[in-house]
């Protein structure tokens, strides 16, 4: 028989303004099986919590049930004291008499009458609660990160500095991402090159780093603590072991203009390159589509000049398999293009701009490359189509930002601070010339933000003028530029030499087929999605998974390696224990029942449901039946719901314990 | 091949009177074609610009109840005029979202709306119901050489959720349609602008100066003649041509067409049934020069 006690709480007067209380305990007290009920001002206080754990000993209490607020606010709290007390806590049950009762009525008599049946359906539902010891899983304390950016080398090096191996994986030929590419960094204008590389640097000389470039992620498997993951490592056709990086190789190849990417298209490499001089590794790569070698079977020329022998025409695909405890995915993002969208594409092109058909409009990266010292130009800002100095510049923000007419209403976050750094180095390099911002709104919170965007008008001469453009056309050698002055009312054309456009962050192409095989969800732009968007900000709803910089939503760097540093820090959270305890509130199948359709594995969210074979003594098989791995089930319960043959239940929710609470009404 | 395609017809106002040889040119380039046309019934004025800057019932009502004729015969509606074809979607747009709205018409013009027939430009039906397959096997005569700037105005794609006809920034039907038919169309910059519409009678200046662009634009992308698919667009380009390179000192000379009068000549069909001696800019001597006459 059991006995079990129920605390009922006033939740100073949010619960008794429409709850009688103290009715409500009087009631249930007299409901089978309850052997002590009682009402309290703040049962999650430190006294409320004593009252409970003194009860449990003096009134040898079986059960509890807390008749409070929401689970999600304070079970754990019950449960800790419950345990304290001597109990095993899954033993004790929340009854939400608060958001579900007296939040939301307002007639005291109903709202009693419907607290009642609340607790009562708790009652019937915690006699059925079976005891449950903690789940504890191992931790394989390495860690995989994903993304070689400036989010991903900080949360390599943060782990890799506290003494844990990590495995960075790059799918570039170089780490370095999109940081690598700027010229200058707001709000400081300190050269964006000279604070990466070192770090960059430090990455490849860690002994607790493995760097993986020019790799992608084929395949992750397992759960939190205990993941394998399947790197590919794309064939290089250099060795990196061998190569020392003198670069003849890429000196000696005939084929020299292909455009690099690395540049925007605007400086030329050849077949065998490295992206960029401070790559690392700083090992060329042999870019097959382009080689003459590969494409014709002649030539040979960097195999013959190079004198430790690394380039190697046979290499091949690898897979490597790595096991980790924790995953890192800091994959970045990709600029936003005006040219014309797939057809039933969610996002549009920008038409009425050409797109992109007119060479001297182009986008704010492909200007970092115009004005970093170690760019195409050699920081000279000239025209992509004649070589030209523009004497007026025009500066267009939000483009594909905050545009939902075509398809994306978030803000970038970085575009305001951008462009005025851009008017500023336009301004510090060409000192005749003018620059114009259109702009919907300057959007600068941020440590010296505000500052640096007033400096742009107040000191370095930007002309801002408050409008959209609603159309660009080439005229002779200009380009004109059709806008709106919204704060003087009156129309705006300029004849520009040059546009730049502030396009939008969007998430790296391909970035839902990872996260697919990642097994963590994305919003509709496919950004990745944090567990809980202010309190577990860098977590993924899929434990051990975590998110760092732009993969997550638009970034700047500051906030990128804060949110890294978070990631990591998360991450050596997990390898603080050499085993990891986790709630046992999971699925289990009763093997007996299970006829093995599998529907459960197809719709468990969390890829927790495995085969397993029964086997007699012989060794003959009987059947296949599935398996919840404990450690990875999420507790969810779609797979009871799912199960025709009703053999796989959750833990406290039983279809039993269900029908009991039904009853009970 | 599809059944035969029927239409009723709204020819409009404008082409019963300035633009009567758009008219004509429709009415013998759907004959070519086989595509039946039958004018709805006593149909009257849409109310164009006018009414609905006055009155929003009588400008609904006017569409509503030219809607509610053309329903008694068979087909889709087919409208010529961009500025009709803009006041028939957009009553068909508001009556079909509110139900207050279509029940103060309906009381109004004295006769219950089905309103589930379509509305459709003759350049949706050329380019899309007979398609431009069909439309390039119908070709006799391709008017290969022939540089042609495609000239949308304001009203073909605008509003994008009340028309539908194509992208509303980068339009190409007109385009695919000449294609069809063996032109050569030019990329130019002004193809979606104004030309001041019917400011022409009360603001000449205004539209003389939008106008002038409009050419300055076709010109210098090297066209031949600018096409177009709307009366009004017709007249301002067309008829006050002249006045423009008199104000501003220049010689455009372009002809200005409508879009059947071109898919008509590369169909085969005579220059009198397509009414090109009713143009103000002479297009004769382009369309000898190429040969297509």
């Amino acid at each position: 028989m059991s006995r079990i006690g129920v605390f009922v709480c006033h939740c100073g007067e949010n619960i008794s303004r429409t709850v009688d209380v103290e009715r409500v305990a009087a009631q249930v007290g007299k409901m089978p099986g309850v052997a002590f009920a009682t009402d309290y001002k703040y049962m999650c206080s430190d006294p409320g919590q004593t009252l409970l754990k003194k009860t449990i000993q003096e009134q040898k209490l079986s059960h509890v049930v807390v008749a409070a607020c929401s689970p999600r606010m304070h079970e754990k709290t019950f449960r800790k004291a419950v345990e304290a007390a001597g109990l095993n806590p899954y033993l004790c049950e929340m009854a939400n008499i608060r958001e579900h009762c007296s939040w939301v009525h307002e007639d005291k008599q109903e709202a009693t009458a419907k607290a009642i049946e609340i607790v009562g359906m708790l009652v019937e539902r915690v006699k059925k609660n079976r005891v449950l010891p903690t789940i504890t899983v191992p931790v394989t304390k390495r860690s995989l990160v994903i993304g070689g950016g400036i989010a991903g080398i900080q949360a390599a090096l943060d782990i890799a500095d506290c003494g844990h191996e990590v495995i960075l994986v790059e799918r570039e030929p170089s780490i370095g991402g999109h940081m690598a590419q700027l010229s200058e960094t707001f709000p400081t204008l300190d050269c964006s090159q000279c604070i990466m590389t070192p770090k960059m640097v430090d990455v490849a000389n860690h002994p607790k780093i493995t760097l993986y470039s020019y790799s992608e992620i084929e395949q992750v498997d397992g759960y939190i603590g205990n993941f394998q993951v399947t790197i590919r490592r794309k064939a290089r056709s250099v060795d990196e072991d061998k190569c020392t990086g003198c670069g003849i190789c890429m000196e000696k190849c005939p084929v020299k203009k292909i455009p690099n990417k690395f540049d925007c298209n605007l400086g030329m490499r050849p077949a065998i390159y490295v992206p960029f001089p401070q790559a690392v590794p700083n090992t060329p790569v042999i870019d097959r589509d382009n080689c003459i070698k590969f494409k014709t079977g002649k030539c040979g020329l960097c195999q013959k000049v190079c004198g430790p022998g690394a380039v190697d025409y046979e290499q091949e695909d690898r897979l490597v398999v790595e096991p980790v405890g924790a995953i890192v995915v800091a994959t970045g993002f990709d600029l936003y293009t005006i040219d014309e969208k797939p057809k039933g594409s969610m996002i549009k092109g920008y038409g009425e701009f050409g797109h992109g058909k007119i060479p001297d409009v182009i986008d704010g990266m492909t200007f970092e490359r115009l004005a970093s010292a170690s760019g195409p130009t050699g920081g000279k800002i000239l025209r992509p189509s004649d070589g030209k100095e523009p004497k007026q510049i025009v500066f267009i923000q939000c483009i594909g930002s905050r545009a939902r007419e075509k398809g994306i209403s978030y803000c970038s976050k970085v575009c305001c601070m951008y462009t005025a750094k851009h008017t500023m180095l336009y301004h510090h390099k060409v000192h005749d010339g003018q620059a114009y911002v259109f702009f919907m709104d300057a959007r600068t919170p941020g440590k010296a933000y505000d500052e640096f965007w007033r400096r742009s008008i107040e000191e370095e001469e930007a002309v801002y003028i408050r409008g959209m453009v609603s159309r660009l056309y080439q005229k002779g050698d200009k380009i004109v530029v059709m806008g709106s002055d919204i704060a003087v009312g009156v129309q705006v054309e300029i004849e520009a030499d040059m546009v730049v456009l502030a396009t939008a962050i969007q998430p790296r192409t391909g970035a839902d087929s990872l996260a697919q095989k990642l097994g963590i969800s994305y919003d509709k732009y496919n950004f990745y999605s944090e567990a809980h968007a202010k309190l577990r900000p860098v977590e993924c709803a899929t434990a051990g998974i975590y998110l760092a910089g732009a993969c997550q939503g638009p970034k700047d760097i500051p906030d990128t390696v804060s949110q890294a540093s978070a990631a990591a820090a998360k991450v050596m959270t997990l390898f603080a224990k050499d085993k990891l305890e986790r709630e046992p509130i999971v699925a289990r199948v009763k093997e007996a029942g299970c006829v093995g359709c599998f529907a459960c594995k197809k719709v468990c969210a969390y890829g927790a449901v495995e085969e397993k074979e029964i086997r007699d003594r012989q060794g003959n098989l009987i059947k296949v039946v599935a398996y919840v791995n404990p450690g990875v089930c999420g507790g969810c319960g779609t797979c009871q719901a799912t199960c025709p043959s009703k053999s796989v239940e959750l833990d406290g929710y039983t279809d039993e314990q269900i029908v009991a609470m039904i009853e009970a009404l | 091949m599809k059944d035969k395609l029927n239409y009723s017809y709204y020819p409009g106002c404008s082409l019963h009177a300035s633009a009567g040889e758009y008219d004509l040119s429709t009415r013998e380039l759907f004959k070519q074609l086989s595509i039946g046309l039958t004018e709805v019934p006593d149909w009257f004025c849409c109310g164009a610009t006018p009414a609905h800057n006055v009155d929003e019932l009588l400008s609904l009502s006017l569409c509503a109840k030219n809607l509610e004729l053309a329903e008694q015969v068979e087909g889709d509606l087919a409208v010529a005029c961009a500025a009709c074809f803009s006041r028939l979607k957009t009553t068909q747009h508001v009556l079909a979202e509110s139900d207050v709205k279509r029940k103060q018409v309906e009381k109004a013009i004295d006769a219950p709306l089905k309103l589930d027939g379509k509305v459709k430009h003759l350049l949706e039906i050329l380019a899309r119901d007979l398609g431009l397959e069909r439309l390039a096997a119908s070709v006799k005569k391709p008017l290969a050489g022939l540089k042609v700037a495609c000239y949308y105005g304001c009203l073909l794609t605008r509003p994008p959720d009340v028309t539908n006809l194509d992208c509303v920034e980068a339009p190409t039907i007109m385009e695919d349609v000449l294609k069809a038919v063996g032109a050569e169309t030019v990329a130019w910059s002004h193809r979606m602008e104004c030309c001041g519409a019917n400011f022409t009678l009360s603001r000449p200046g205004v539209v003389i100066q939008l106008t002038n662009a409009i050419l300055e634009s076709a010109k210098e992308a090297g066209a031949d003649c600018v096409m177009v698919a709307c009366p009004l667009c017709h007249g301002n380009l067309d008829i006050r041509q002249k006045e423009i390179e008199g104000v501003y000192s220049v010689n455009y000379g372009l002809p200005v067409f409508y879009i059947t009068q071109l898919v008509g000549l590369a169909c085969g069909l005579s220059a009198d049934k397509l009414g090109l001696g009713a143009l103000i800019v002479n297009p004769m001597p382009l369309l000898k020069e190429k040969q297509l006459l």
